[in-house]
């Protein structure tokens, strides 16, 4: 492997850590993941309240509350782990656009043994922490 | 398929890559007719956007032809000819309804990288590294194109490829520019940086009303182009001290608008330039500031600083004292292409506004990696190269 590419690989690597090293952080000081979510919050509560949010519901609790001015509902959800917050991503874009943004099966050249290796986690780094 | 891909710090190859299929509901597929490079490429190839793994197809200045499309895409049809904006918006979380387009809340799979970078994480981006979404880019023969309602725009039929190519993203770009700086008329405006960005800001900043525009770079062709096509009054900043120049030419009031179109990778002259390099290479500080310094340092009194220039990280020595002793406004950001491109392609229709004398190299997708030689280097004139993936015979750079 060129030292190129490895300072590529690297460069990966280090964004992978950096979020690795916040998330850490971040669990241990945050206890709720809270995102705004452009729905009014009688769409997500009661009889109305969507299939997506209440799976969230089963393995987390979850807080729906007014937005300011009209901007939506704020979803709270605990505990703030990692999956919280991919789930609670899904979420949102699930209510605001009907689907959820796939880039896996995107094109792509030849990956490095290095980057198949490494892009995996730090991509899953990249969804769950911050 | 065949795609240019990044392979490693200032290295690119064409590579046979999977074709493009159709991944979410909304998506489309587009066949590349004509794929531009971008100043804002040059990041990417020197390394200092992180999050680039070899293999990332890049490109995400492009035109084509729609020849696939998602169960739920309602407006863009088989067979359309389209010109898709650089920035991918959802078109329905507040940001995008808002027409702060790059802003958007749900077109970036791999927020966390930009979260801890900045505070937050904006839209995806094609072709832009991990941390802008990891979307494969347009250098390619086909590319998917998420969200294809809100992010590919049918290009009137009298209005040429060449041109069209540049409303994805150095036309909208540089109108933002004026836009979000409140060009009027009477405005004295001064533009860093003369290349297509730059000199779409001039020509925005005319049609807004401004008065006089100077352009300011050191490449001879780039400031006659600025000059001839956009009308601007020109600065060498190699043979001319540029603040006193401004000064001299705006009766020592400054300009009412100064637009940054040169990023994190500014050159310069003097110590301060040095500095910066040297400060950069060491990893001390991620951008280079120079342009930037000298823009609001250049500014009147009260004026708009508005900066197109991309910055990742931070900058050093930044005049935080002439911000707010001079009560200036400050505005950026990556462009809100969505809310401008419908406009943008009337503009080129009526023939008020046109792009293609920035296409100075057209060539063969194969050529690519020595478009991007050309286009990094500053070499034969180059200020845009533009990939042709289905038309060999455009290649007249070599």
């Amino acid at each position: 492997m060129g030292a190129k590419v490895k300072l590529a690989v690297a460069a990966v690597a280090v964004g992978g850590v950096a979020a690795a090293v916040r998330r850490r952080r971040v669990a241990k000081t945050r206890e709720w993941v809270v995102m705004t979510v452009l729905r009014e919050p009688r769409e997500l509560t009661g009889d109305a309240r969507p299939d997506a949010l209440a799976r969230l519901a089963e393995h987390h609790e979850v807080r729906v509350t007014a937005a300011p001015g009209g901007r939506g509902s704020e979803i709270a959800v605990r505990p703030a782990t990692g999956q919280a917050r991919e789930s609670l991503r899904a979420v949102k874009q699930l209510l605001e656009t009907g689907e959820v943004l796939r880039v896996e099966g995107q094109t792509e050249g030849r990956r490095t043994a290095v980057g198949r290796a490494v892009l995996p986690a730090a991509k899953r780094l990249a969804r769950r922490s911050a | 398929m065949r795609a240019l891909c990044w392979t490693g710090v200032n290295d690119v190859k064409v590579e046979k890559v999977p074709d493009p299929g159709l991944l979410n509901r909304q998506d489309a597929i587009v066949k590349v007719t004509a794929s531009s490079v971008c100043g804002s490429d040059l990041h990417l190839l020197d390394g200092y956007v992180p999050a680039m793994a070899a293999g990332d197809v890049l490109g995400h200045e492009f035109i084509g032809e729609v020849v696939e499309v998602g169960p739920d895409v309602s407006r863009r049809r088989v067979g359309e000819r389209v010109v898709v904006c650089s920035i991918i918006g959802c078109g329905r979380c507040r940001y995008c309804r808002q027409g702060t387009w790059s802003l958007c809340d749900n077109t970036n799979p791999n927020p966390a990288f930009l979260e801890t970078a900045i505070g937050h994480a904006g839209a995806g981006i094609f072709g832009y590294s991990h941390a802008m979404g990891g979307f494969a880019g347009s250098h390619a023969e086909y590319v998917r194109v998420p969200y294809a309602d809100h992010n590919a725009f049918p290009v009137p039929e009298n209005v040429s490829d060449e041109d069209a190519v540049f409303a994805s993203d150095a036309v909208p770009t540089g109108w933002m520019g004026a836009d979000i700086a409140n060009v009027g008329p009477g405005d004295v405006v001064a533009v860093w940086g003369c290349g297509g960005v730059g000199q779409m800001a001039m020509k925005a900043a005319y049609l807004m009303g401004a008065e006089r525009v100077i352009a300011i770079d050191r490449f001879p062709e780039r400031l006659s182009m600025a000059r001839e096509k956009a009308g601007a009054e020109i600065l060498d900043y190699e043979k001319t001290d540029v603040l006193d120049a401004l000064k001299e030419m705006t009766g020592g009031r400054g300009p009412d608008v100064c637009i940054e179109a040169v990023g994190m990778e500014s050159h310069g002259k003097g110590p301060q330039y040095a500095y910066d390099r040297a400060k950069q290479g060491l990893r001390l500080q991620t951008d280079r500031g120079l342009t930037l310094r000298q823009a609001i340092m250049a500014c009147r009194k009260g004026g708009v600083v508005s900066v197109l220039g991309v910055y990742l990280g931070w900058v050093d020595k930044f005049p935080m004292g002439a911000v707010v002793n001079k009560s200036l406004t400050l505005r950026s950001g990556q462009q809100h292409g969505q809310r401008y491109i419908p406009r943008l392609l009337e503009l080129m229709s009526q023939g008020r506004l046109e792009a293609r004398h920035l296409l100075t190299h057209p060539m063969s997708l194969d050529d690519a990696p020595k478009g991007y030689d050309l286009f990094k280097n500053k070499k034969k004139g180059c200020v845009r190269a533009v990939f042709y993936p289905f038309n060999g015979h455009k290649s007249a750079a070599a």
